[in-house]
């Protein structure tokens, strides 16, 4: 095709953008803070009794281990902001369902 | 082939077309893609496993939600003692340990360094199976436990909970006549639901690892001059650690 025929020219196929190490220093840097968290709920969970001030810090540092899972893990903290957005935008929605729904399932209880 | 060249096109217009507006290969792309797709997936399970809990009501026929820590309380080789949470965050240890090796592993192959590579996808094929271990002991546990699809002996009783709060953490454990009773249906359902699928996933990531781990030992990432391969691999072993998170929170620690 004449599309491929320049050397240099644009391959949808093949095309692989040139990517760098950014060294390990990170990744270790993420995996303790992953692993610190995971104590941390751990102990939390002993700590404090069943209560919905518990349940905030587990959802709250679940987001956190989130965080730093699709952003050093997954590299999406340096990979273009149109990209980023197009993954994580539709993902807040699901956040909105589930408190919605959340709400609605208390209602039912309450007429049940 | 089109690959690496410190192209021209690079310096266009994102969107003016005639090169990638993302800046990332088709197939990676696709990946995440297709990754979105599977975490709409898992959030449909999670909102049925939120709207049924928040919806289960003290009945003639069920008892309320029971507390997922004090049912999953036990431990390989620690048999009758009360251990809640621990062999679960053992579980979520092995998962993010495998993991850290799975991005080692992307990290060596942006040098290019076979070697590495293959050692640390090796690190990583052993952690997935390690954690599908873990699975199936507690699967095992559970159901001999009895818990089933259609049913829950996990309705813990008044006396129940009395029992529970008189023993602390490492301290031996039985359920006594009268702790359980028939408990709300969906609770055990959606446990075997949910952590099936994600055991599913690992299991299929465990098989994508190994073979990329073998594409890797016979070179195959090397004659092609990029181990992009071993990126869309971690992409996708790395959502299996994430929707992890999100169980191991919903359903073991709320």
């Amino acid at each position: 095709m004449e599309f491929y025929s320049k050397p240099g020219d644009y391959d949808p196929i093949n095309y692989v953008p040139h990517t760098e190490s950014h060294g390990t220093s990170e990744l270790w840097k993420t995996f303790w803070i992953l692993l610190g968290i995971t104590i941390f709920d751990f102990v939390i969970y002993f700590v404090l009794g069943p209560s919905g001030v518990r349940n905030f810090i587990f959802i709250f540092f679940g987001i956190v281990k989130a965080y730093f899972i699709v952003g050093a893990f997954m590299h999406l903290k340096y990979e273009r902001i149109n990209l980023a957005l197009i993954i994580l935008v539709p993902t807040i929605f699901i956040v909105g369902l589930i408190a919605g729904l959340l709400h609605e399932g208390n209602a039912i209880s309450q007429i049940k | 082939m089109a690959n690496h060249q410190t192209a021209t096109f690079e310096k266009l217009p994102v969107w003016a077309g005639g090169r990638s507006p993302f800046n990332v290969s088709y197939g990676k792309l696709m990946m995440w893609i297709f990754l979105l797709s599977d975490a709409f997936t898992f959030s449909t399970l999670l909102v049925q496993y939120g709207a049924q809990r928040f919806s289960n009501v003290e009945s003639a026929v069920t008892t309320k939600w029971p507390d997922p820590a004090s049912i999953f309380n036990h431990f390989p080789f620690m048999h009758g003692f009360h251990l809640p949470l621990l062999f679960v965050s053992v579980m979520t240890f092995i998962l993010i340990a495998s993991s850290v090796t799975m991005v080692l592993a992307v990290e060596a192959g942006h040098r290019n360094s076979k070697k590495e590579v293959q050692k640390y996808m090796l690190y990583t094929i052993v952690g997935g199976a390690a954690f599908l271990g873990c699975q199936a002991w507690e699967w095992a546990t559970f159901i001999h436990e009895g818990a089933r699809l259609n049913s829950n002996m996990f309705g813990i009783t008044d006396q129940g909970y009395k029992h529970l709060s008189e023993v602390t953490f490492g301290d031996h454990f039985e359920w006594e006549k009268g702790d359980r009773t028939f408990g709300p249906v969906p609770f055990a359902a959606l446990f075997f639901i949910v952590t099936g699928f994600h055991g599913f996933h690992v299991f299929s990531g465990v098989i994508i690892n190994v073979v990329v781990y073998i594409m890797t030992v016979r070179g195959v990432f090397e004659r092609r001059g990029h181990y992009e391969m071993i990126e869309k691999a971690g992409l996708y072993w790395h959502f299996v650690d994430l929707v992890w998170v999100f169980v191991f929170t919903f359903f073991y620690l709320i």
